[in-house]
């Protein structure tokens, strides 16, 4: 295949005309030295007939260069350019995107016999405007943008959409001081290598608005943005380009995660932050505010929504609270100004680079991946206290994707509370850590996004193939359950498999979850009189004088704390089992305390064997531990309930449902 | 009509209504919109597919959520309900009309097993 150059591209980008994604040659490529910042890239690039050296390379696209992709002799698209004009009127093209169409293997060597392209150049047309000089073999040092305040723009017709204030201003007063700054001070040579690409998204982002913005001169362009549209004028930059040594821009972008208000207290006093986190087509930042900003924003800020964002203190990133690639964070503070935009089509929604669920087991422990999958069950909400005495809600959820297999994927906080499993829907994390607890399994972070039913492509791939044939399929967890109910690594038996399997003959007592009625209850013995001191259930001795004495603790007590010990009847379609319940499991069972019991068994004998009348027909979901024991050269397999829980008929019939199609092929 | 109520009423999702012409059925749906005269409504299945339902008497309540018809199927696939019934929420839970769907498939998939069409069919 061979690719045409785009003839004549080089005379029209020299002068400063829109070229639709020309199709060049790299002829050269070399790094511009600079001491802070990241490194940039001088490009020449040929159009077969002329070369154009004042090209460089935005800071985003500098992997192409790390990777060794753009070496000498590639052909590349230019998908987006911006012409940039200096303070002594050159001009410098910014390659904002770019696709490698050949490399220089493809294409072999030089194509044509380019010329540098050079004020011969500019004298044929003499329409040209002054400013718009070409200056060809311009020093690296020179090729480097103005100092940022040439990038002012002014983006007529914006206005009505943007309303910040006076932050996008520039003020000629300030610029000078920077121009007359010498390149050494290092706050003044970051605002110019950083100065390009901010002016590019200014151009970037308009052509979704369908406006032309053209590069004002400098001069020109304070009074027009104050004649035109005063304190409504942008300079929207990508936030990629932010960075702490440059104070007038404003950034469009989108929230993709918005924190809930978090308060701390400590030596030093108290207050109250939110954070949330935005993306536009550069990258993504973390914004957090703090307690008058909380009031402020908070309310405004939602998920999802696209904003203008300015002046807000940029710092370095602390990488332990965040996990964006971005080298800083924002901070707003009492001049900040978010202002909502009504216009968002050309802001993506959120960069996801999902990993197959599959794929999980070959990755790194504490890796932060972003995962999305069906939501095939979801664990009760729980509270749990953490280490640092903090009580939060968590809730497990086991997604699956068309990898068939399955993880699980724990929620934190209110994102826990509010979730809803019931209608098994699409759950995209962004942002998850892989951690190696129970095999494999996904915790959120407080930094995770966690999107249900995103409106992504993903998304309703998932949700086709889920509903098609990814229900029924007989999948594979990587995590290994660690409770009974609702989680898929449960290893369900029908009564009948207990004795077909010989279950609990093994050194080891086994594990099982069965769906099974109460069919009856021993009420005889089923209370006793335990050791009331904690942690010391044994039987005490009724000594006949008020006092009871515990064996084991050596003590006589007064008191005496009723423990159940019930024996229970099981059944299922194919076959019944007598079980043991102890305390917890017995008073799940019957649905009182066993001192609640014990006192009805003395006071009311009616109600007492109501309660197991009334547990009697019951169905639930039992985890049971099954071993073999020997009393007195009996052998018997014994049957301890571990767990009673309410079965989710739901998740029940579904499994039902798998089973039979299982069955069935 | 009197010995609909005795015969076996299969339970049927909306694709199953043409072969059902003729016979009683039990249709279990979301009742999606009441004719104002109170005389049919229709009713969506776990599929997402509409059928109509024709009353003999006009309603007397307000009907909404999931309802149990079971009425005969007319030639042009509309259900002459001799009787229906409300399924009201349970604790909260509501009824799971694709699931229901689902386990309706597998009834029809595996009559073998589900039986229940045998005074109906002969």
């Amino acid at each position: 295949m061979n690719v045409p150059l785009t003839k004549g591209a080089v005379e029209a980008l020299c002068k400063g005309l829109d070229v639709d994604k020309p199709v060049l040659q790299l002829l050269n490529i070399r790094q511009i030295s600079n001491a802070s910042g990241p490194p940039r890239f001088r490009l020449m690039m040929s159009d077969g007939q002329h070369s154009l050296t004042s090209c460089l390379l935005a800071t985003q696209l500098n992997y192409l260069s790390d990777e060794n992709l753009l070496v000498p002799n590639c052909v590349c698209l230019l998908k987006k350019t911006v012409n940039n004009t200096l303070a002594d009127g050159r001009r410098v093209v910014v390659v904002m995107d770019m696709d490698i169409l050949k490399s220089a293997e493809e294409a072999g060597g030089k194509i044509g016999n380019p010329t540098p392209y050079n004020t011969d150049g500019k004298m044929s047309s003499p329409q040209k405007v002054s400013s718009s000089t070409y200056v060809p073999e311009s020093p690296p040092s020179a090729a480097v943008p103005g100092p940022s305040y040439r990038n002012y723009f002014s983006p007529r017709g914006r206005g009505g959409s943007f309303t910040g204030q006076a932050p996008m201003k520039a003020s000629p007063m300030k610029a000078s001081p920077m121009k007359a700054s010498p390149m050494k001070a290092s706050p003044m040579k970051a605002s110019p290598m950083k100065a390009s690409p901010m002016k590019a998204s200014a151009i970037k982002a308009s052509p979704s608005k369908g406006l032309t913005v053209k590069v004002s001169p400098m001069k020109a362009s304070p009074m027009k943005a104050n004649s035109a549209s005063p304190g409504s004028s942008a300079k929207v930059i990508p936030i990629a380009s932010l960075n702490p040594y440059q104070s007038k821009w404003t950034i469009r972008a989108r929230v993709t995660n918005k924190s809930s208000i978090r308060t701390w207290s400590n030596s030093r006093g108290e207050g109250k932050l939110f954070s949330f986190e935005i993306v536009d087509e550069s990258g993504e930042i973390r914004i957090t505010a703090f307690n008058k900003e909380v009031d402020k924003f908070f309310s405004l800020v939602e998920q999802g929504k696209v904003y203008y964002i300015s002046k807000a203190t940029l710092k370095p990133a602390n990488k332990q609270y965040t996990t964006l690639k971005n080298d800083y964070e924002m901070t707003l503070h009492a001049h900040s100004s978010i202002v909502p935009c009504d216009d968002n089509q050309s802001i993506p929604t959120v960069h996801c680079d999902f990993v197959p669920i599959a794929e999980l087991e070959n990755r790194d422990k504490d890796a932060i991946i972003d995962v999305i999958g069906i939501c095939k069950s979801a664990e009760d909400v729980s509270r749990i206290t953490t280490k640092n005495s903090r009580e939060v809600s968590k809730r497990a959820l086991s997604i699956i994707d068309q990898t068939g297999k399955v993880v699980t994927v724990t929620l934190w906080g209110e994102e826990a509370e509010n979730f809803d499993g019931s209608t098994q829907p699409v759950v995209a994390i962004k942002g998850a850590r892989l951690s190696d607890f129970g095999g494999r399994s996904l915790s959120a972070l407080f930094s995770s996004t966690v999107m249900v039913n995103p409106d992504i492509p993903q998304a309703f791939r998932l949700r086709a193939w889920y509903d098609r044939e990814g229900f029924a399929i007989n999948s594979q967890s990587l995590t290994e359950t660690r409770s009974a109910g609702t989680g898929l690594n449960v290893n369900w038996k029908t009564l009948s498999d207990i004795k077909n399997e010989d279950m609990g003959h093994g050194e080891k007592a086994q594990y099982f979850s069965c769906v099974a009625t109460v069919l009856y209850i021993r009420k005889e013995n089923c209370l006793y009189q335990a050791c009331p001191s904690a942690d010391c259930n044994k039987k005490v001795i009724d000594q006949q004088n008020g006092l009871y004495r515990c064996e084991k603790c050596n003590r006589e007590f007064p008191n005496f704390k009723y423990r159940l010990l019930l024996s229970a009847n099981l059944a299922d379609f194919g076959d019944n089992q007598w079980v043991t319940c102890f305390q917890e499991t017995a008073e799940a069972l019957l649905g009182h305390s066993a001192e609640t019991l014990g006192h009805l068994r003395d006071t009311d004998e009616a109600a007492f064997d109501e309660v197991f009348q009334k547990a009697n027909f019951t169905t639930h979901i039992f985890k049971n531990r099954v071993k073999l024991e020997t009393y007195n050269d009996e052998s018997r397999v014994k049957v301890t309930v571990m767990e009673v829980q309410p079965v989710d008929h739901r998740e029940y019939s579904r499994r039902l449902l798998q089973n039979i199609y299982k069955l069935a092929r | 009509m009197a010995s609909l109520l005795d015969a076996s009423k299969p339970r049927i999702n909306c694709s199953m209504l043409s072969q059902h012409i003729g016979r009683g059925v039990c249709f279990v749906g979301r009742v999606e919109k009441v004719h104002p005269t109170g005389k049919t409504f229709s009713v969506s299945d776990g599929e997402g597919k509409s059928a109509t339902v024709e009353l003999n008497e006009p309603l007397e309540e307000e009907l909404s959520g999931i309802v149990e018809v079971i009425g005969m199927v007319s030639s042009k696939g509309v259900i002459t309900s001799t009787t229906y019934n409300i399924l009201r929420e349970d604790k909260g839970i509501p009824f799971d009309l694709e699931l229901y769907n689902e386990a309706l498939k597998v009834i029809h998939d595996f009559p073998q097993y589900y039986p229940f069409e045998v005074a109906a069919s002969g």
